[in-house]
């Protein structure tokens, strides 16, 4: 939103977007940005964020993410950048081939990388990339916004960034998915609250882990049971029985 | 030579070597071990441990059953620094990101301890005359998890700590990319005390997914992964309909 915190912005957008390698179902993988001067503001930052940014070896606890699981994912999430920009989308950051020392030279590396004006036509836009990319789609309005995640297939997690209550609560009341953060990145419930995505991001009636799990995972039975006292005797009832 | 990653049944490794498929050390970019890809016959014997295990295990009281998950949430502390290199080493992301990972299916095991609140049921006197009612929420029996290779640590203790605190026997399928983490966890829930037969782990591809869900003792399943799976699972009918067992519940979740 045009009011957010942008350096909260900022630092959850990287870190919501690259850790991980982006290998994570909630990984913040569009940023919607309302009106052009947020935007603006926020890809600027995020450029400037990402010069930070490592990328390297497990091992290495100063690097921030880590190579992506195999080398056809890699090649599978460098396309994905090919084909936004070929979809007119605009490269700020491209993320590919980055520099690591020798001895992981062959390593499934991506570096982060940011990808501004992208539309819901575009295919990186519909489908999941789960790699290090961000990308950038510009809105005018909070309706306009709320209606681009509306249209989606999938539901599993949204964030909205605002100083502005009323904008905040309208959105996490109204918007159809199961997660949602308020000025939060990864809005993973804790274990005693339950995980689950709303419309083909989840299949069956019940959330995982936490309260859901249990009901998942057992099966309700009811038992109702009359110890009747030695004197009373009830005849045969054929009405449907009320137990009165 | 590397080596080679077998199964975890009846608490014993299991080697079924007949498929194997390379493990890879992302970072480095080289094959590190062979996980073996189980036959249906050995997701079979996983099933049939699970259910021989489960008379007993449904009939230990919740409170012993939540003990041995005290127990469980001070290895997994006590193992932190192993399990994040395990995390590391097979999925690629740094340390630090694993022991959050960690910490969260910590959590879950947390929250098992729980168990015998959770399980508590309802109960109603007097809902006619000297008639009472009550609810309780039984087990299962055997129930089998299919976790992603993205969180090798938390998904699957997302789900087998409470699945098996509820009274149920579990088999897992984890992902076939980083098979070490889910293994070693398992090992470690036999430390905390869980009698052999309740969890038990199958590496695999295809055949074993497809074996769990077709066999008519597992009594549900719980997926989470990429949402072009989900076909498999909703589109397929049970085979063999058994009005006293079942398809329990099905779900599925994006990684």
């Amino acid at each position: 939103m045009p009011d957010a915190d942008l350096d909260n912005v900022v630092n959850s957008l990287l870190g919501a977007a690259f850790g991980s390698s982006g290998e994570r179902c909630m990984a913040l993988s569009v940023a919607v940005a309302v009106g052009d001067e947020i935007a603006d503001k926020m890809v600027a930052g995020i450029k400037e964020g990402m010069k930070t940014m490592k990328v390297g070896a497990f091992s290495d606890e100063s690097n921030h993410f880590g190579p992506l699981i195999t080398a056809e994912h890699k090649a599978k999430v460098e396309g994905y950048i090919d084909s936004a920009k070929s979809q007119g989308a605009t490269i700020v950051v491209d993320g590919r081939n980055p520099e690591v020392p020798q001895e992981f030279a062959d390593g499934f590396y991506m570096g982060g990388t940011l990808i501004d004006h992208v539309t819901p036509e575009m295919t990186s836009y519909q489908e999941e990339i789960f790699g290090p990319v961000l990308q950038v789609v510009r809105v005018k309005t909070m309706q306009e916004a709320m209606q681009l995640i509306n249209n989606h297939i999938y539901g599993n997690g949204t964030c909205i960034y605002t100083r502005d209550g009323e904008a905040a609560r309208y959105f996490a009341d109204n918007i159809p998915v199961g997660m949602v953060g308020i000025n939060i990145p990864l809005p993973v419930p804790v274990a005693y609250h339950s995980f689950g995505g709303w419309k083909q991001s989840a299949f069956g009636d019940l959330g995982t882990y936490g309260p859901d799990g249990v009901r998942f995972y057992t099966r309700r039975k009811t038992v109702t049971q009359r110890w009747p006292t030695s004197e009373v005797r009830e005849g045969a009832v054929f009405s449907m029985p009320t137990l009165g | 030579m590397t080596q080679t990653i077998g199964h975890y049944i009846n608490g014993q490794i299991i080697e079924d070597t007949a498929r194997t498929q390379n493990v890879f050390n992302p970072s480095t970019g080289e094959v590190s071990a062979q996980v073996a890809l189980a036959s249906k016959k050995t997701v079979e014997e996983a099933i049939a441990a699970a259910e021989a295990a489960f008379p007993a295990w449904r009939n230990t009281p919740p409170a012993k059953r939540a003990r041995i998950m005290f127990r469980y949430k001070e290895l997994l502390e006590q193992n932190r620094d192993k399990i994040c290199q395990l995390i590391g080493s097979e999925h690629g992301k740094i340390v630090h990101d694993a022991a959050g990972e960690l910490q969260r299916g910590i959590e879950n095991v947390e929250f098992a301890c729980g168990a015998p609140n959770a399980l508590k049921g309802e109960y109603s006197k007097n809902v006619g005359p000297d008639i009472d009612s009550w609810s309780d929420f039984q087990p299962l029996g055997v129930v089998a998890g299919i976790t992603p290779f993205n969180f090798p640590a938390m998904v699957p203790l997302w789900m087998f700590p409470l699945a098996i605190v509820c009274g149920n026997t579990f088999v897992l399928k984890p992902s076939e990319r980083d098979p070490s983490t889910p293994l070693f966890l398992a090992q470690l829930l036999k430390e905390a005390g869980l009698p052999d037969g309740v969890l038990n782990v199958v590496n695999g591809d295809k055949e074993a997914v497809d074996t769990l869900l077709t066999d008519s003792r597992v009594q549900a399943v719980s997926f989470v992964g990429s949402t072009r799976l989900p076909a498999i699972f909703t589109l397929r009918p049970r085979p063999t309909a058994n009005a006293v067992k079942p398809w329990a519940a099905r779900k599925t979740m994006p990684s």
